[in-house]
């Protein structure tokens, strides 16, 4: 066992105090004793570090409901929103949507707009974040000390440069340091697969597996990794592309210049065409085709089996590859009819070496809807946070 | 499919000697926000009523899901799954949340109601449409914010299970910040499957939130186009004039009277 690289009391405390927040954030409310319990810590040592957050207002301290258990019950302690503010920013290709999230993962407030030709270039979707998040910052009264933002593309890490993002027609922004010019707090860009992953992991159904794949399909199709609890990222930030996969030699042309990428045979024009609705349907129109099409499992079977095809080939590849306890499927992936979705779990779970292995991956859908990226880029933002609430 | 969900045609209306409504058509699909534009007096109000059977039209047929339609009043398109959110936030000030949402169709038995479930199905409404701005769903409506009254009115279409909501210029009333609230909840009201019809006279609301435009001039509907079509320029020319370029009406020489 290593010891940890903290010595000095005051620095001790802090490491403890800012591990209390996190366990609070991430777990909402709890009780002292659990607590203690938790975090190892003695139970004066909670006292403390608990009343010192109360007096700054970080959390707050409320007398449980009685139980069953015999004696004085154990304080109940509840992080308070309000006390730490983000900013998330999730950018996808046809709209935007801005939230303030608080302490604990709690939307505060939010607001989302289309986008359409112009109003996609960069300068211009800046402006409106901007814009829209000093209105709604006032009307709620709140002040974000730190931002996130998920964007469909390649990102640096560290400065939060957006090197492509294909489907936005964005390339080289200097996306990160325009944001905290502008917002003066730390700004982290992600990019939005990544950041849906680091949501499933600390709030959704994937909630403490330390293995996780997820994938989504928006315009394109994206996979983030969290690799034994952490995110896994390539050379100097640059996550893989699961979307770009090729799957499919000699099948669809794809933007990045190869043939027969993953994102061709199930992106959302994919799916598209696989339900015979028009090139212009707007999302919500492939969701209810969808909800429709899940009462009718025969129905569901013929008009997606080649589709869900092409989706388990794929998520065999990936299984395979990184060999998750997990596959988290998102956004358009969540809608898709129940048949569906079992007979790719099936079918994967017989045709992987890894799943075999391991004794079946579990394979499901988000429980975060729409708001994954949101929540993975408020999650981003809230890593420096905690440490200087 | 993309069959609409509500499909009206030839729809026609007089008040006395004022024929308001001129041979209307107008389609609403699942999963898309239509926006209803034109200028004041072009009958986008009426139309709407018109749906919501508060006004009879004179002529002309509804197709609901495919089946032909009679909304005779405000009931029948409730019982369809058709229900509207005012301009006005339409709400009983000294009720609280609960009771506003379930106003006329409460639960329970005839001697006691069951508010417990009916609080319960409130607050998963509202937490189903992320709205976290109201404390309680015991809180009387007098005391929120005209956002908050908004929100709670457009929560109801979703707590009835509607499947198409007409929104009457659900913004007038509101400051700029919360109209942008609003317009958040409309967009996410049409990602989850629902036919949204919204008035506005708001060019720059429209293009947030619309997939497709239909412009009402002078009680005819002289242009239903999607919102990547068109330009900001263009759909003033199509409100004030009833026509731009190609779209719209047939220049006056080509017109038939």
């Amino acid at each position: 066992m290593t010891s940890t690289p903290v010595s000095r009391p005051d620095e001790v405390r802090r490491y403890n105090r800012s591990s209390l927040l996190r366990l609070l954030h991430v777990g909402g409310p709890v009780t002292r004793a659990r607590l203690a319990t938790e975090l190892g810590l003695n139970r004066s040592t909670i006292k403390t570090l608990v009343d010192g957050l109360a007096e700054a207002g970080v959390v707050e301290e409320r007398v449980p409901r009685p139980g069953r258990g015999a004696g004085r019950p154990s304080l109940l302690v509840l992080p308070q929103p309000q006390a730490a503010v983000v900013l998330a920013v999730d950018i996808q290709v046809e709209h935007v949507a801005i939230a303030l999230v608080g302490l604990g993962g709690l939307i505060l407030g939010r607001n989302s707009w289309n986008l359409h030709r112009r109003t996609r270039e960069p300068g211009e979707v800046i402006t409106h974040v901007l814009e829209s998040t000093s209105l709604l910052a006032a009307d709620l009264d709140l002040t974000p000390v730190a931002c996130g933002i998920s964007v469909p593309g390649v990102v640096r890490r560290a400065d939060g440069r957006v090197h492509e993002a294909p489907n936005l027609r964005w390339s080289d922004v200097a996306l990160g340091s325009r944001m905290s010019g502008a917002l003066d707090v730390p700004v982290v860009v992600g990019n939005d697969a990544e950041l849906g992953a680091l949501a499933e992991y600390l709030r959704g159904t994937a909630r403490g597996t330390s293995d996780l794949v997820f994938v989504s399909a928006d315009i394109g199709v994206g996979g983030g990794v969290i690799a034994q609890g952490a995110p896994l990222r390539g050379a100097s930030g640059f996550l893989g592309e699961l979307g770009h996969m090729i799957v499919h030699p000699g099948g669809r042309p794809c933007y990045c210049g190869n043939i027969g990428c993953w994102e061709t045979e199930i992106g959302e024009s994919a799916l598209r065409t696989a339900l015979s609705l028009p090139a212009t349907s707007p999302r919500g129109a492939i969701i209810v085709e969808l909800r429709e099409l899940g009462a009718d499992p025969v129905a569901s079977v013929k008009v997606l089996g080649e589709f869900a095809e092409w989706l388990t080939l794929g998520l065999v590849n990936v299984v395979n590859l990184f060999g998750p306890e997990q596959v988290v499927l998102g956004d358009l992936f969540a809608a898709l009819p129940p048949v569906i979705l079992e007979q790719v779990s099936d079918e994967v779970r017989k045709r992987s070496m890894v799943s075999r292995a391991v004794g079946g991956v579990r394979i499901g859908k988000s429980s975060l809807g729409a708001d994954v990226k949101l929540l993975g880029a408020a999650e981003a933002a809230f890593e420096g946070v905690l440490d200087s609430v | 499919m993309s069959e609409p969900i509500l499909h009206i045609t030839g729809l026609n209306k007089t008040f006395g000697p004022v024929h308001v409504l001129h041979d209307i058509d107008l389609d609403v699909r699942a999963g898309e926000v239509t926006a209803l534009v034109g200028d004041n007096g072009a009958g986008k109000s009426t139309l709407v009523k018109c749906i919501a059977g508060i006004h009879g039209a004179d002529s002309g047929t509804v197709e609901f899901q495919g089946k032909p339609v009679h909304i005779r009043s405000p009931k029948d398109a409730a019982e369809l799954g058709i229900e509207v959110v005012y301009q006005d936030l339409a709400l009983a000030d000294n009720l609280d949340i609960v009771q506003n949402m379930f106003l006329g169709r409460e639960r329970g038995s005839s001697w006691l109601l069951d508010e417990a479930s009916m609080e319960k199905a409130a607050r998963e409404t509202l937490a189903s449409l992320s709205v976290r701005t109201v404390k309680s769903v015991r809180t009387p409506v007098s005391a929120l914010s005209g956002g908050q009254r908004q929100t709670v009115a457009i929560a109801k279409s979703v707590l009835w299970d509607s499947k198409v909501v007409l929104l009457d210029e659900p913004t007038a009333a509101l400051g700029v910040a919360q109209t942008r609230q609003v317009l958040d909840l409309v967009r996410r009201l049409a990602e989850q499957g629902l036919g949204v019809v919204l008035i506005s006279h708001n060019m720059a609301d429209v293009f947030e939130v619309a997939d497709r435009i239909a412009v009402l001039y002078l009680g005819r509907m002289v242009a239903e186009v999607h919102t990547k079509d068109v330009t900001h320029g263009q759909v003033v020319e199509l409100i004030t004039a009833g026509r731009s370029g190609d779209i719209g009406l047939a220049r006056p020489e080509h017109a038939v009277l």
